[in-house]
């Protein structure tokens, strides 16, 4: 049990993720009906059938919050009373578990509160908003922000602004599809889409004034930000914001034709909140990674330069033949073993134990290793892309490229990981318990997913409307994934280095997912257009794999 | 093995994982890591990046032996980004495994390895 250590260390950020997003839904809710619906439903036909959908899918977002909070502080006050030997009592006192349990309460207070009834009185409505920002408040002592040495207080309530910023404009906008996706009349369509626009941009102003000032505060200078894992993960979040920015904008100038009567795309405005909530929720997850590092600003040593940047990219023949399986440095160590071993005669030790937490040894043979499968896949996927170009441009034959999909998840599963089965000592099932072995197979088995079912829709195999947006769903969740993958690797700023190319890769593969949900759900130019960038992004992908360097 | 071992290594499993999040840093310490110190009483001091909830870390010493002597930590309101202890040590090579908590909540772990030479 002790060996699945790593495992659990990943699967904590991606259950964060889960707090981030469902904490955001449940705020973001509870604000959209108090300050749009509840007050524009008079106004609308069926309002109250509409503010009742919203009702419920924002106590479910509270059950959620409280499922997921309950977990992670679970496994906190577990791993403390394990560890140091302390009781139950005693760690539920800890800062931490006290705004855990706060946050609970809050969630189910808002869960079992929030209906018809309490939707109806301005009490109940005022009270379920306090019990709101409690939470917000509870949420920001789990943030960087309660620990630093100084600026506490500033830092917190720049830290609660920038939750509340994302709960009052990316958490409510499931809450606006729910309502764009019931409401035909355009009068009800601009009253809705022009208060929303006014929330959105309250958000907007939120996280940008909180942005900057964390970044201040956090990154410091301009090498925090290029040299360090956090300053890349901000980085990340910064260019997603910058492409919800645009949907909202698109959104906005929607509505604004609306309101002044002339005719415009509900449709558009529609499918673009659908995308930013995909690109959304991919920020909440690129945060939890972030919460898991040490702010730019602390890690004074081990930062990559400009220069190691500049000579670790520079252009450089892709590396089409591999090194041989023997010449890796977990191979020679277990021949050595195994010949120690025979000179003894014991039974040999296995070189790698996989989940130990003991980083494997790494020799140059290794690093061609990896460049040669970054660079085939690379290969592949220029393909996959420029293929799908030809295919929108009539070629029919062309319609077959997702089956490259699934010789490359083939090729991936073999050669991803040397160590393990079929090229290596070591078992199938055990090496499970490798963080990085698992990660690869994820994504591998979201290559194989995405490849069938594209295929089967493009084949005509599959007709149906759902299975087409598979696809363009696993690759956005495979770019999200990619932004909390990791490599074992023990020089930080090797680990930084490869970092710094999986993070365009993983914003390449969020843009195609979501491009191509558009050209699927977008009728007119604006899907056109969108069918054309999911393939560039592919073989924008393919050259980044291609310039792959691990030395 | 029995439940209860289990349960406590399948815990101990659970905090280690935390370590993966390398969020409270150690930015000075009193030994330096792989750094030398004379025999005899030694203060301990571990400083990080944040503030620690002293009351919920631990620092264990491991000895030349391999044996694990649980470190007291001293309260310090005045310190609060210390773990502050103290050991009477013997010539050899030493290593202090600490673990903090945050006071945001998050668990780090690290080894602070150094060596005992004989007085002068």
């Amino acid at each position: 049990m002790a060996l699945l250590v790593d495992i659990f260390g990943y699967l904590s950020v991606i259950l964060h993720g889960f707090v981030i997003v469902t904490q955001s839904m449940t705020l973001g809710g509870l604000l959209f009906l108090m300050l749009l619906l509840h007050p524009l439903s008079p106004r609308l036909p069926q309002g109250d059938v509409l503010e009742q959908r919203v009702v419920r899918l924002t106590r479910w977002s509270a059950w959620g919050l409280l499922l997921s909070e309950l977990a992670t502080t679970a496994l906190q006050v577990s791993v403390l009373m394990s560890t140091v030997d302390l009781s139950f009592a005693n760690v539920m006192q800890a800062s931490f578990a006290v705004a855990g349990s706060i946050k609970i309460l809050c969630a189910l207070a808002i869960a079992l509160g929030l209906g018809r009834r309490s939707m109806a009185q301005p009490l109940p409505r005022v009270l379920l908003l306090l019990v709101g920002l409690l939470e917000l408040v509870a949420a920001t002592a789990t943030t960087h922000a309660y620990a630093r040495l100084d600026h506490n207080a500033l830092l917190m309530a720049v830290e609660g602004l920038h939750q509340f910023g994302a709960a009052i404009w990316i958490g409510a906008i499931p809450c606006f599809v729910l309502v764009l996706r019931h409401l035909q009349d355009t009068d009800g369509l601009t009253l809705v889409g022009a208060r929303f626009s006014r929330m959105s941009m309250i958000g907007v102003a939120c996280i940008l004034l909180s942005g900057i000032t964390m970044w201040i505060f956090y990154v410091g200078d301009v090498q925090g930000f290029y040299g360090t894992a956090y300053g890349v993960m901000v980085g990340a979040k910064v260019a997603m914001f910058i492409g919800l920015l645009g949907l909202g904008l698109g959104n906005f100038l929607v509505t604004e034709r609306l309101r002044k009567g002339a005719n415009a795309s509900v449709i558009r405005l529609r499918r673009f909140a659908e995308v930013e909530i995909g690109i959304g929720f991919t920020i909440f997850f690129a945060a939890a990674s972030l919460t898991s590092v040490p702010p730019a600003v602390d890690l004074t040593t081990d930062r990559v330069s400009l220069h190691e940047i500049a000579e670790r990219n520079a252009p450089a023949w892709p590396r089409l033949s591999s090194p041989d399986h023997d010449t890796l440095a977990i191979s020679q160590l277990q021949t050595q073993l195994d010949r120690e071993a025979a000179r003894d005669h014991q039974v040999a030790q296995s070189a790698t134990t996989p989940g130990s937490g003991v980083i494997p040894p790494r020799n140059a043979e290794d690093i061609a290793w990896s460049e040669y499968n970054h660079h085939w896949a690379g290969i592949f996927v220029l393909l996959i892309g420029f293929m799908a170009l030809l295919g929108r441009a009539g070629a029919g034959w062309a319609k077959h490229w997702p089956l490259l999909f699934l010789a490359m998840a083939g090729f991936l599963l073999i050669r991803s990981d040397p160590e393990v089965w079929p090229l290596g000592q070591e078992g199938w099932w055990i090496a499970w318990r490798d963080v990085e072995v698992a990660q690869h197979r994820f994504f591998v088995l979201l290559i194989i997913l995405f490849g069938a079912f594209e295929w089967s829709v493009r084949t005509g195999r599959l007709k149906s409307e759902r299975a087409a947006m598979v696809f363009p769903l696993l690759v956005a969740v495979g770019g999200a994934m990619l932004l909390t993958h990791s490599h074992q690797i023990s020089n930080v700023k090797d680990q930084m280095l490869i970092e710094l190319t999986h993070t365009p890769l993983a914003l390449a593969g969020v843009a195609a997912g979501w491009a191509r949900w558009l050209e699927l759900r977008l009728p007119g130019r604006g899907g056109r257009i969108a069918g054309y960038v999911w393939p560039a992004c592919f073989m924008l992908i393919g050259v980044i794999l291609l310039w792959y360097r691990e030395a | 093995m029995q439940l209860n071992h289990r349960v406590a290594i399948a815990i101990l499993a659970l905090a280690v994982s935390i370590n993966a999040s390398a969020h409270a840093i150690l930015t000075d310490s009193t030994p330096k890591p792989n750094g030398s110190v004379p025999a005899g009483h030694l203060a301990l001091m571990l400083k990080y990046n944040s503030k620690i909830d002293q009351a919920r870390s631990r620092l264990i010493l491991i000895a030349p032996d391999k044996s694990e002597t649980p470190l007291a930590i001293t309260a310090n309101t005045g310190k609060p980004n210390e773990l502050d202890s103290a050991a009477d040590l013997k010539p050899g090579a030493y290593t202090i495994r600490w673990q903090a908590l945050a006071l945001d909540g998050h668990i780090t772990r690290g080894d602070l390895p150094f060596t005992v030479t004989a007085a002068p």
